[in-house]
């Protein structure tokens, strides 16, 4: 199930335009990179970027650059706060004459998982809660990837990261549930809220494309694969990113006003053992011997959730129940 | 020692490798990597140092008695710092089939030991990039102070703390074991080290100094990640559709759309994932192994 398109109908649609140059010094394959490349396409030229600490602030090392519009490097914590500055400082210019309206910009905010799940989750609650016009894409690779991969609390559950290792006494490794940062958002009701896939490039085109419409925040939870924390080859990248959409662990949907739809619900799920077994940080679910107990949990996690899907969104319900899962 | 690679080779593992096989050993060991805000494909320094003593030294190796590079278009870049402190060296091994290519230029005067680690890497583990352990026992040989087997033990206690299977630690331990029995050791002379110490009276600057801004937009593109490249994705226009799925899912943009809408890569910058050849419908695109990446 597809909701209808309004804006594009398939890739080729996508705007051409590159807005971020060639050269940026991030990993080959980065799934946040892939990211911020197409919602940037849809967003244009005027944008001013607030990143948090974390991969993407490689970007910017002077002296090098692959942005074309602006951007504003802050601490982990304190992005969506750097954000309402630079949103003032534009009503400002604006107001006193000085910024026309065809160089209006947009705030976006780029962070990684651990700014948005926990060192910059109040600066951003309390920026939804004044209904500050900005956008947020959170590139969630699940892990504090640029200092080595350590857990964040959006890791998942029975991931290997480098300070949740395989032990005897943790042998799923993170034995912590991922944060649900989609149902923490939504219970400030923000205008408009949404999950993103690299791998759906036009549900993600589709998605930003009606946020621009919005006053207010408008908030994107991306799952960004990346090679190097997750341990996959870098050309597996978009396959694995289709993988976490079709196992139906990585769901796509959208939130206005805190009413929630659901806009691409695969016709047959995956077993999310499909997802699992490339990656590295998971191995240990395969190898020496499978361990059938997290599995079953990841499983059946999924599984609940749908579940529920169902019952909220009866609309969806015919894609879902022709959908069999991997129990 | 001193380990030059790229970002991606496992420079860092290989200073490990021979760190623990050391240790192993019964040594004194010290092994660290340093890399800059850059990511797969940077050039990467690692260092080990080796005892029978206690090891005081702290920091970066400025004059090694071994230098180990792990590729040779690192030789033409100097910010990248492989000759430091040659003149002193031992040796110098490249991984490289073109020592003679080298040589010919005549530009260092050290000792120079040469053994293609990518194609035996390749040919072990089906992978070019990953370098570790190659280049671990090449260095573990020349110095001369560990034995295969201890080689052995370095590589496997690593490849099972990186969560390697065991199949492929096997193929890795072959690999070790090829390296080492192609190799010599290398005659390291004692040296001397004294130092002085110096204080240094630290000034204030002005503070927009720790704050650098960059006022050229896109400037990135002046940097070639084309040279992190180890296969080249290479698009046969024949049955190309030009359904621009390749354009759109391209990481860092290095695909451009021509006027008939054709896919150009820009070989400047592509940095070789080959996330696009994976996404052709028509299976267009194949890939090469990267020989010379700019
Ligand atoms: C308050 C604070 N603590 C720690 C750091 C060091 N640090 C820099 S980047 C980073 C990782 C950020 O993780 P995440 O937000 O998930 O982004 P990623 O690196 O994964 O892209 C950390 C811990 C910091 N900059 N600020
Ligand atoms: S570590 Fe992961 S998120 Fe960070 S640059 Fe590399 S691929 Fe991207
Ligand atoms: S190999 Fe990767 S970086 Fe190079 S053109 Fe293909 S998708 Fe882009
Ligand atoms: S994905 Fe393949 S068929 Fe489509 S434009 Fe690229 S090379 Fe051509
Ligand atoms: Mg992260």
């Amino acid at each position: 199930m597809k909701v209808p398109r309004e804006f594009y109908k398939g890739p080729k649609d996508i705007p051409h335009e590159e807005e971020l140059s060639p050269g940026a010094p991030l990993c080959a394959g980065c799934g946040g990179l892939m990211t911020l490349r197409l919602m940037h396409k849809v967003l244009g030229e005027n944008v001013v970027i607030v990143n948090a600490a974390g991969c993407m602030t490689l970007m910017a090392t002077y002296p090098y650059s692959p942005i074309r519009s602006s951007w504003l490097y802050t601490t982990m914590g304190s992005v969506a706060a750097g954000a309402q500055g630079i949103r003032d400082a534009l009503d400002i210019r604006r107001a006193k004459g000085k910024l026309s309206e065809q160089d209006e910009m947009k705030v976006l905010v780029l962070a990684g998982d651990g700014s948005t799940y926990d060192m910059g989750l109040s600066a951003t609650s309390a920026a939804i809660h004044r209904r500050l016009d900005f956008w947020y894409l959170c590139y969630d690779n699940e892990a504090y990837g640029n200092t080595g991969f350590q857990m964040s609390s959006a890791s998942p559950f029975a991931s290997r990261t480098t300070t949740s290792p395989i032990g005897q006494q943790e042998p799923e490794g993170t034995f912590q549930e991922k944060k649900d940062m989609f149902e923490l958002w939504r219970a400030q009701k923000p205008p408009y809220m949404a999950t993103v896939s690299s791998h759906e490039v036009v549900d993600l085109a589709e998605k930003v494309k009606r946020s621009m419409a919005i006053k207010g925040p408008k908030l994107f939870l991306a799952l960004a694969v990346c090679p190097t924390g997750w341990g996959f080859d870098p050309r597996m990248g978009d396959e694995l990113a289709h993988l976490a959409v079709k196992t139906g662990i990585w769901p796509l949907k959208e939130a206005v006003d805190g009413v929630v739809r659901h806009t691409l619900i695969p016709s047959r799920f995956l077993p999310v053992e499909e997802y699992l077994r490339p990656q590295l940080r998971f191995r240990h679910l395969f190898e020496p011997a499978p361990h059938t107990e997290a599995m079953q949990a990841i499983q059946q996690k999924v599984d609940r959730y749908w579940e529920q899907v169902r019952k909220d969104e009866p609309a969806a319900s015919p894609a879902l129940n022709r959908g069999t899962s991997g129990t | 020692m001193r380990f030059h690679g790229r970002g991606g080779h496992g420079i860092k593992t290989a200073s490990r490798i021979v760190g623990t096989a050391a240790f192993l050993a019964g040594y004194e060991v010290q092994d660290s990597p340093i890399y800059g805000a850059e990511r797969r494909g940077a050039p990467v320094t690692a260092f080990t140092r080796i005892a029978s003593s206690a090891i005081l030294e702290r920091g970066v190796i400025t004059q090694p008695d071994l230098i180990i590079c792990g590729d040779e278009t690192l030789l033409e870049s100097p910010a990248s710092g492989v000759l430091n402190g040659v003149e002193q060296a031992a040796a110098l091994f490249i991984n490289t089939r073109n020592l003679e290519a080298i040589r010919a230029q005549g530009k260092l005067h050290v000792r120079m030991v040469a053994l293609d680690i990518t194609q035996r890497t390749s040919d072990r583990i089906g992978k070019a990039s990953a370098l570790s352990v190659g280049l671990g026992a090449a260095a573990a040989r020349l110095s001369g102070l560990i034995s295969c087997e201890q080689l052995g033990e370095g590589v496997r206690t690593e490849l099972e703390e990186l969560g390697l299977d065991a199949p492929m630690i096997e193929k890795n331990l072959l690999l070790a074991q090829e390296v080492y029995a192609e190799l010599e050791t290398v005659t390291v002379e004692p040296r001397k080290f004294s130092a002085t110490a110096v204080i240094h009276k630290m000034g204030y600057d002005h503070v927009l100094l720790g704050t650098p801004s960059i006022l050229a937009p896109g400037n990135a593109e002046a940097r070639q990640t084309g040279a992190w490249r180890v296969e080249r994705p290479e698009i046969d226009y024949d049955s190309c559709t030009r359904c621009g799925l390749c354009f759109v899912h391209c990481p860092d943009g290095a695909i451009a759309l021509d006027e008939q809408g054709y896919p150009v890569i820009d070989y400047d910058h592509c940095k070789g994932c080959l996330i696009c050849l994976e996404q052709c419908p028509r299976h267009s695109i194949r890939s090469k192994k990267e020989v010379r990446s700019w």
